[in-house]
């Protein structure tokens, strides 16, 4: 007995040592430990045994069988460790390149549109959008902008032909013209007249002048407004409101400054200039960045409110200008050319 | 617009330098857009000198060594080396003698130049800091003493600032206006012009002229006639060119350069007739008959319509009104007699007719914007003071006023509490009463408010027409109280519930989010197109629709009806500049035509390009439709849409330049939204010189499609037992859309599976034609899922309904079970 179980272990440890798949292992081990094994098999002969002899063979067998299961244990574990090996294949070097799509990238524009949406969100003001294709009415009469005003002239403003049809933006006087509207203050009409105050929105929006392009103008280009009305809105809340947004986006040193001027929408008007360290490309001490006023109480008639209850300012500036100071931009085509190394610096 | 310091200074006291004049104009509300300063800042030791001789230097082609007498005070007669053409013997010169240190620090010291003692230097005008070139010395007047010092013998020279007027102060586009801003800022008074002529005439010559009627009185509420005889045209005074100069214009003679200077005085612009070319010795302020002509000063004839108000004699019209006159009435040289036009035209009139002649004159500039109303005559008057001084000759009568001065009586109720709380910070009640009546802005009565406040009632003067309500008034107290002083203050505002952001907004950033984060690059293009792009992209019609009144240029005519054109500019550029491009987005509004009008959209693009010979040093499979597709559906998921398979149709032919066979539409816009993606037309894409094939995606939606966040999700309980799984292969025509077969699928396997258990899913896990399949077949395998909320699902039931599913599926013939 003792020979023929050091056979079949001494078969069983040579034929396991030479498996490298998991179904040639399973195959094996059903020939020695499965129902039909030689192992089972012996097993069997247990009753045929003599009695007297049956405590000495039972040892010897149990003793086999516990050899033969750690064959079998470090047979699966070499084929397990080997699998793994397989699975895994040579290793890598982390210095070569990934061959898959570098990272994505925001436009600059849309960067810094998006970071005075942040800056003014914080601020209480939500973003609104309005439509592109305007009316004369919302973009010039209902802004206290007379009808021979230079400003609504087809030298500078680009309409559409009498028979054009927008589906989505109605007519408010029947005989006015469709355009392209020359500021985002379109959507501060649009937004009075469809709610009531108090009323706190920024609008970021493409703009169109008829203009000649180069290094500083550009067909379309983009304007963020801001627009509060409340009870007692004051000149000194306009002030407190720029230098916030601007002290967030350029630092806390960051000064502005109010200069009287002249927009028919807004008494008193202002232009906006900001002195700010560490700007590229800035050798002056002010740098104008924008327009901004009081809203007219006209303008107020114009969408019923009553001026008399609700005051109001606006704030209205260049998305590229301001992209332009931010990130020392020096003509205003590359926002539109889209070379993907000028795109690729702001990401 | 230039103002010269020493004009300003007729009317206002000006100390202050340069600098502040500089500040105060701005702070004032005037953009300064140019200082030029000629005056001359006296330096040490420049002297005048005069040049005695004149010698080639020995070591130098270019240089000369003078000799130059720079008078006995300085040391008689110096050697000086110098680089001028122009430094010739009998010339007096500024000299820099050693010590002296010119601008830009540059100090003057005795030197050898070459090997040539040099004891100076003589100077050229931006050397001195009199600006100008560097095109040789300055030459002194030859009467200039020798040894005297530079600053006494120059000129006073003068302060040049050109300023941007806003629209609504037409009454600053002259030199009195802005002194009158000046005196208010500066706290000092105004004087004005002496104005001695007062209307007086002697004797009377209707010979010269008879009469002056106006018969458009709405356009030209007020015309003064005023003929002077004997005159002499001829050049005007050395003071009068050198005002004009100043400013940029060129004296021409003492009758023109006296209009233009009474103009840049006191804003009124003036016309001067030669009264001997008056036909009928008569003026007609009238409407222009349609197609009658006149060629006015330019040289350019101009056809006028009825519209267009002109001065006109007996016959033919002489002046486009306020706006330019005709080459044939002018003065010229012969003139003798001549006939002063002032007056008020309404500023609708002249604006209408200079746009639509496309001319435009400093006279037509002031007249659209407003003139004082009041000061027509007196402007007149004035110009007469100046004819009669510069160009001698006799006011004769009849003079003729037509139409009064236009009635002017304005006042403005505000009180200082209205103004403070507009403004939300203190000024005092004195302050304020001292900044209104520094502007002229008299307080002619005070009363008592509802709170027991004082309200003012403020005096508009006549120029300045902006002023109508009280706001304007803040405006005026703001603006001498100084705009730069508005004190700092926190940032408040009330927290709106409703202050959500636009869901368009919205989309355009998760958009943006989802690209940028699968590596795409955001591009911006312009929004306007070519013509001939939209007919060979999308179609005539479209063209049609989307065109502009008035394009600036051909290539930016018509609006976009998609954003893959643009995306595809960028794409190429990239290209063309070497620069690798494989995947572009832009966010944006396109314009798309639904039921016979145009819509403007939100939309959101993208394309990826794949170009073959791309080399890597690992290989990645090349992108194809179901990547696009995929794409596409997360943007719409973005907007609230889902793009579910049933509603996907290809493209057909070459519309919107998508390839047939490899591109899907979904959505339609009279749904709100529609979407196309897949591969690019090849041929198309070739032709605009594009390399590699381009996939791409598009999405339009309209606006009000959009809703914003959706609303707030409830929780769903989920079944924890576990799902019995079946596969499934159904034979079906090679043409058939899967999304066809598995709706049926779909249909049928929910029948059977009723109350006892759910169908969970069904999904395409394998496509095959080909050996074992006749060739119009095709083979869909599907993986069913079963599962119940309640208990395991037994092999028996799952396999009954199983076989009912297989018996279904293949009732109506066109779908057969694959064994």
């Amino acid at each position: 007995m003792q020979d023929t179980l050091n056979a079949l272990l001494a078969q069983a440890r040579t034929e396991l040592a030479a498996l490298t798949a998991r179904a040639d292992f399973e195959a094996a081990k059903a020939r020695y430990v499965g129902p039909n094994g030689a192992f089972t098999a012996l097993m069997k002969q247990m009753g045929t045994v003599p009695k007297e002899q049956r405590p000495a063979v039972g040892k010897l067998v149990n003793e086999a069988k516990a050899r033969l299961q750690a064959e079998l244990d470090a047979a699966l574990a070499r084929i397990g460790e080997a699998e793994i090996a397989a699975q895994l294949g040579p290793a890598i070097d982390p210095t070569l390149p990934s061959p898959d799509a570098g990272p994505g990238s925001y436009h600059p524009l849309t960067l810094v549109r998006e970071e005075m949406c942040r800056i003014l969100r914080k601020a209480g003001f939500s973003v609104v959008e309005g439509p592109e294709v305007e009316t004369e009415y919302y973009c010039f009469d209902a802004l206290n902008t007379p009808a021979d005003h230079p400003a609504r002239d087809a030298q500078d403003t680009f309409y559409f032909p009498e028979r054009a049809r927008f589906g989505n933006v109605t007519k408010k006087v029947p005989d006015e013209r469709y355009l392209l509207r020359t500021h985002t203050s379109s959507v501060q009409i649009r937004t009075m007249l469809k709610g009531e105050p108090p009323i706190r929105i920024v609008s970021p929006g493409r703009v169109y002048r008829r203009d000649t392009s180069d290094a500083t103008h550009s067909a379309n280009f983009h304007q963020i407004e801001c627009l509060y009305v409340d009870r007692d809105v004051t000149v000194r809340d306009l002030k407190a409101l720029l230098d916030y947004v601007f002290a967030s986006l350029l630092g806390k040193d960051t000064k502005t400054r109010f200069r009287p001027h002249y927009f028919g929408y807004t008494e008193p008007s202002f232009e906006v200039d900001l002195s700010a360290q560490h700007l590229p490309k800035v050798n002056k001490e002010w740098i104008e960045i924008g327009g901004c006023g009081m809203v007219d109480p006209a303008v107020f008639e114009g969408v019923g409110y009553d001026p008399a209850v609700w005051s109001g300012y606006a704030f209205g500036m260049g998305l590229e200008r301001l992209a332009m100071l931010l990130y020392g931009i020096d003509d205003i085509r590359y926002f539109y050319q889209n070379d993907l190394r000028f795109l690729r610096q702001f990401a | 617009m230039k103002l010269s310091r020493n004009w300003l200074k007729q009317y206002v006291r000006l100390y202050a330098s340069a600098e502040e004049l500089q500040r105060a104009i701005t702070f004032l509300g005037f953009e300064v857009e140019g200082v030029v300063d000629t005056r001359f800042t006296p330096l040490e030791h420049v002297v005048v000198g005069e040049i005695k001789t004149r010698a080639k230097h020995p070591n130098a082609d270019k240089l000369s060594v003078c000799t130059v007498d720079v008078g006995p005070a300085h040391g008689g007669v110096r050697t000086i080396v110098c680089g001028a053409h122009n430094c010739d013997p009998g010339h007096r010169v500024p000299v820099a003698l050693p010590g002296a240190v010119l601008p830009g620090d540059f100090h003057i010291k005795q030197s050898k130049i070459r090997g040539q003692q040099s004891d100076g230097m003589m100077c050229a005008p931006d050397e001195l800091g009199l600006g100008g070139e560097h095109a040789g010395l300055l030459i002194l007047d030859p009467a200039a003493p020798v040894g005297a010092p530079l600053h006494e013998v120059l000129p006073e020279g003068d302060v040049i600032f050109d300023i941007e007027v806003t629209p609504n102060r037409p009454d600053v586009l002259c030199h009195l206006g802005l002194a009158r801003e000046l005196a208010a800022w500066l706290r000092y008074d105004i004087r004005f012009p002496e104005i001695r002529f007062r209307g007086e005439t002697r004797g009377s010559r209707p010979d010269l002229l008879a009469d002056i009627s106006v018969q458009a009185p709405e356009d030209c509420p007020l015309y003064v006639g005023i003929a002077v005889a004997g005159v002499k045209v001829g050049p005007s005074p050395a003071w009068l060119q050198e005002r004009l100069r100043a400013v940029g214009l060129r004296p021409i003679n003492n009758l023109v350069d006296v209009g233009n200077y009474v103009m840049l005085e006191l804003g009124q612009p003036l016309h001067v007739f030669d009264a001997r070319k008056l036909g009928g010795r008569k003026l007609v302020v009238r409407r222009a008959g349609d197609g009658e002509r006149l060629t006015t000063l330019d040289g350019k004839e101009r056809e006028l319509n009825a519209s267009m108000l002109v001065i006109a004699d007996e016959t033919r019209p002489l002046v486009v009104a306020g706006i330019m006159g005709g080459l044939d009435a002018g003065v010229d040289e012969t003139t003798t007699d001549i006939v002063l036009e002032a007056a008020y035209f309404r500023p609708q009139s002249i604006r209408a007719t200079s746009r639509r002649l496309g001319l435009a004159s400093d006279s037509s500039y002031r007249f659209e914007r407003g003139v004082d109303p009041h000061g027509t005559r007196e402007a007149a008057y004035r110009a007469i003071d100046l004819i009669l001084e510069t160009a001698g000759g006799t006011v004769v009568g009849p003079s003729f006023q037509v139409g009064g001065d236009r009635p002017w009586s304005r006042e403005i109720q505000v009180g200082p509490a209205f103004i403070r709380e507009r403004l939300g910070f203190h000024i005092s009640d004195e302050d304020m009463r001292e900044a209104l009546q520094s502007l002229n802005l008299a307080i002619v009565g005070e009363s008592e408010d509802r709170r027991g406040g004082p309200t003012w009632t403020v005096s508009i003067p006549s120029y300045r027409t902006d002023l109508d309500r009280p706001i304007d008034l803040v405006e005026e107290v703001l603006r001498i109280h100084g705009t730069d002083r508005v004190p700092a203050a926190p940032c408040v505002g009330p927290a709106l519930a409703d202050g959500d952001d636009d869901p368009v907004a919205v989309f355009n950033r998760r958009a943006a989010e989802y690209l940028v984060g699968q590596h795409f690059h955001e591009v911006v293009n312009y929004t306007l197109r070519s013509q001939r792009e939209l007919t060979t992209w999308v179609s005539q019609a479209a063209a049609e629709e989307l065109a502009l009144a008035n394009p600036f240029v051909d290539d930016q005519s018509h609006l976009r009806p998609t954003l893959v054109l643009g995306i595809l500019d960028s794409l190429r550029l990239n290209q063309s500049r070497g620069v690798p491009a494989a995947r572009l987005f832009e966010t944006g509004r396109v314009f798309m035509e639904l039921g016979g009008t145009v819509q403007e959209c939100v939309a959101a693009g993208f394309v990826i390009c794949h170009q073959p010979k791309e080399r890597a040093w690992l290989g990645r499979p090349e992108p194809d439709f179901y990547s696009v597709k995929r794409q596409v559906a997360v943007l719409a998921r973005q907007a609230g849409l889902e793009l579910a398979d049933a509603d996907l149709a290809p493209v057909r032919g070459s519309f919107w330049g998508w390839q047939e066979g490899h591109s899907a539409a979904a959505g339609e816009m009279r749904d709100g939204w529609t979407a196309r993606f897949g591969l690019m037309n090849l041929a198309m894409i070739r032709a605009l010189g594009i390399e590699g094939k381009v996939w791409a995606g598009v999405i339009a939606i309209l606006p009000q499609r959009l809703t914003g966040a959706a609303g707030r999700r409830r929780y769903r309980p989920f079944s924890l037992f576990p799902a019995a799984l079946r596969d499934l292969a159904l034979v079906v025509d090679a043409a058939r859309p899967a999304s066809d077969v598995r709706a049926r699928l779909v249909a049928v396997a929910e029948a059977q599976a009723t109350a006892a258990f759910r169908v969970e899913a069904v999904e395409v896990f394998d496509v095959y034609r080909g050996q074992g399949l006749p060739a119009d077949k095709k083979s869909l395998a599907f993986a069913l899922s079963f599962r119940s909320g309640e208990r395991t699902l037994t092999d028996q039931e799952v396999n009954a309904a199983f076989a009912k599913i297989q018996q279904e599926i293949a009732a109506d013939g066109s779908i057969v079970v694959r064994s």
